[in-house]
């Protein structure tokens, strides 16, 4: 298992070192589309963004980022990797196929800490907002995490199927927006609990983002953010089981 | 076929009774039927058929790649179904038009890459990658990335990829395919040796001249049916005809065919003719020779088939028995059989 750790670790670091350009070209693009965003707001509704509240706004973008990461890596691994021809050597290893794209998914958010972490900064320069980080928040965000690489097992399991994601993606990254934004975990009603329980990442935003304002955080938040992640995890699992069982039996793993 | 009835030793490879239908819009296609070989350690076993006939879905089958509608592949006895994991790591391949190899890296970190994964501890996977590296002539290019290298280097680190965990049982599906000379024969001389380490090595190849000096025995299929198999030496003995070839140095005097009256010998050209063996009682040769001393000759040969006429034959002899219904049991080539094949 640590072998497995580091042999992905070392993969993904290289190839982020060996060409800068794919990183680099990646946070600029990511930088720059938070300040179209910003910016175009405040251009077009003539008032502050996030009613004043930038540091929430950056917060927000930087967990939206670093949940596409979590969301699409192994998607857009499982595309690349058929089409380069590596997808079935990658079949043949001894350890279950779900373990290596979890695995991946996780390395890969490890080495998207530091390029995060530098967009962050260049956005708190640019919107002059500043944000504390408290250990508190490092479970909700865990949470997050956790949950996207549950759903990345999910895009995934298609990727095994399709060998596309490219389109799903896109669909998927307004999703995950407008989770951010959608408080669904504090409105009232039962309903509405019961909805943050199924929809992916909708509590653990909420309890994250009110964790690090301060905001007192109610059980229902925090059952509704742990049964959200064991139900994403475990759909993604068994879906990702199933996806590559079937991709085997229509002998269709390495190409579509 | 006997198969898999009595204990196996381990490191052998069973195919048993694999069968794969693949849907497809036009309906069903039946892509392998009921095939069944065994591959001993030590032993390479040449998987042959034209293309389309079902070689690189059996040999993905034997990976886990493809699982099969019927029938099973066992590792040492250990099905390959019932645990995955423990005989995925017996085995390593090398498969047809993938790249197997991640060409950003360099050709060391794609070993200890696929090292790593296959269990290897990190100082184990650095030093089977120097290894095998060394055995496949490619220590000098360790710190190129594998998009940098001629595809035959390619195809020697892909190789070596697949060896990294000392697999008993080794898949190759056209492993000397658009190689040059150089390339393929050094692609040959390394499965030898692995063969000689007692590696089993099931091996797919158009290039027939490759199957016949690479293998201990020979598996043909078409149209998903295996119709031949037995070993090599077997096979090409039994598609051998009982005649030999006289040549000439110089045309054959006119009275030759006069002087050759009486003894199964018939001139096939003006410096060359066959003699018919069939009912040799090891003088008939001699007996030719005497009578056409003192022409001079440049050679005589003994026909000797080679795989790709054994392969036009067996082919065309199939051809008309497959369609529909049971397959047709293959020809079971062994030195115990007799006759030559109908």
């Amino acid at each position: 298992m640590i072998g497995l750790l580091i042999a992905e670790w070392r993969r993904m670091v290289v190839e982020a070192v060996r060409y800068p350009l794919d990183t680099i070209s990646g946070m600029v693009t990511l930088f720059m589309l938070f300040v179209g965003l910003f910016y175009g707001a405040r251009y077009i509704t003539q008032s502050p963004v996030g009613g004043g509240r930038l540091d929430t706004v950056v917060l927000g973008y930087a967990v939206w980022m670093l949940m596409m990461a979590a969301t699409s890596d192994m998607g857009w691994q499982i595309q690349n990797e058929a089409q380069n021809g590596t997808l079935e050597q990658v079949m043949l290893v001894p350890w279950s196929s779900r373990l290596v794209f979890l695995v991946r998914g996780v390395m890969a958010i490890a080495a998207f800490l530091v390029p995060c972490a530098i967009i962050i900064a260049g956005l708190l320069a640019i919107t002059h907002a500043h944000f504390v980080w408290t250990p508190v928040a490092l479970v909700p965000m865990g949470l997050v995490l956790a949950t996207a690489w549950g759903l990345g097992l999910l895009v995934a399991s298609l990727g095994l199927l399709i060998k596309r994601v490219g389109q799903m993606m896109q669909i998927i990254q307004f999703l995950l927006l407008f989770v951010i934004i959608a408080p669904i975990a504090v409105l009232a009603g039962v309903g509405w609990h019961v909805v943050a329980m199924l929809v992916p990442l909708t509590a653990q935003v909420t309890l994250l983002r009110d964790l690090l304002n301060g905001a007192a955080v109610s059980h229902w938040v925090w059952l509704e953010a742990i049964v959200n992640f064991a139900v994403t995890m475990a759909a993604g699992l068994v879906l990702f089981g199933g996806a590559d069982r079937l991709a085997r039996r229509r002998g269709i793993l390495g190409h579509y | 076929m006997p198969m898999m009835s009595e204990r196996v030793a381990a490191g052998t490879l069973e195919v048993e009774g694999v069968s794969k239908v693949f849907k497809t819009r036009t309906g069903p296609i039946s892509a392998v039927d009921r095939v069944s070989f065994r591959v001993a350690p030590g032993e390479v076993l040449a998987f042959l058929g034209p293309n389309g006939a079902g070689k690189t879905t059996t040999i993905k089958m034997t990976a886990g790649l493809v699982r099969p509608d019927a029938g099973d592949v066992r590792v040492g006895g250990v099905s390959l179904f019932a645990r995955h994991d423990a005989v995925t790591a017996q085995l390593g391949a090398v498969l047809e038009g993938s790249r197997n190899l991640y060409w950003r890296l360099t050709v060391r970190e794609n070993l200890e890459y696929w090292g790593t994964m296959r269990r290897l501890s990190i100082r184990g996977a650095r030093q089977r990658a120097d290894e095998l590296l060394a055995l496949v002539g490619l220590a000098d290019r360790a710190r190129n990335t594998v998009q940098t290298l001629s595809r035959g280097m390619q195809q020697k680190v892909a190789l070596c990829q697949a060896l990294m965990h000392r697999p008993a049982v080794l898949l190759l599906d056209e492993p000397t395919l658009g190689l040059d000379f150089e390339s393929g024969a050094g692609i040959k001389r390394v499965v030898r040796q692995l063969a000689g380490e007692g590696t089993a090595v099931l091996l797919t190849t158009h290039q027939l001249d490759v199957a016949q000096e690479l293998s201990d025995r020979v598996a043909m299929i078409r149209k998903g049916r295996l119709v031949l198999e037995g070993s090599t030496a077997d096979v090409l003995a039994r598609y051998s005809q009982p005649r030999a070839t006289i040549v000439a140095a110089t045309p054959w005097p006119a009275d030759v065919a006069a002087r050759l009256a009486g003894l199964p010998a018939a001139v096939t050209g003006d410096d060359s003719l066959s003699v018919d063996l069939a009912d040799d009682r090891g003088s008939t040769l001699y007996q030719v020779l005497a009578r056409l001393n003192p022409h001079p000759l440049l050679k005589i040969e003994r026909h000797q088939a080679d795989l790709a006429q054994v392969f036009q034959e067996v082919m065309g002899e199939v051809a008309g028995e497959v369609g529909g219904g049971a397959p047709a049991a293959p020809i079971a080539v062994s030195a115990q059989a007799g006759g030559m094949p109908s």
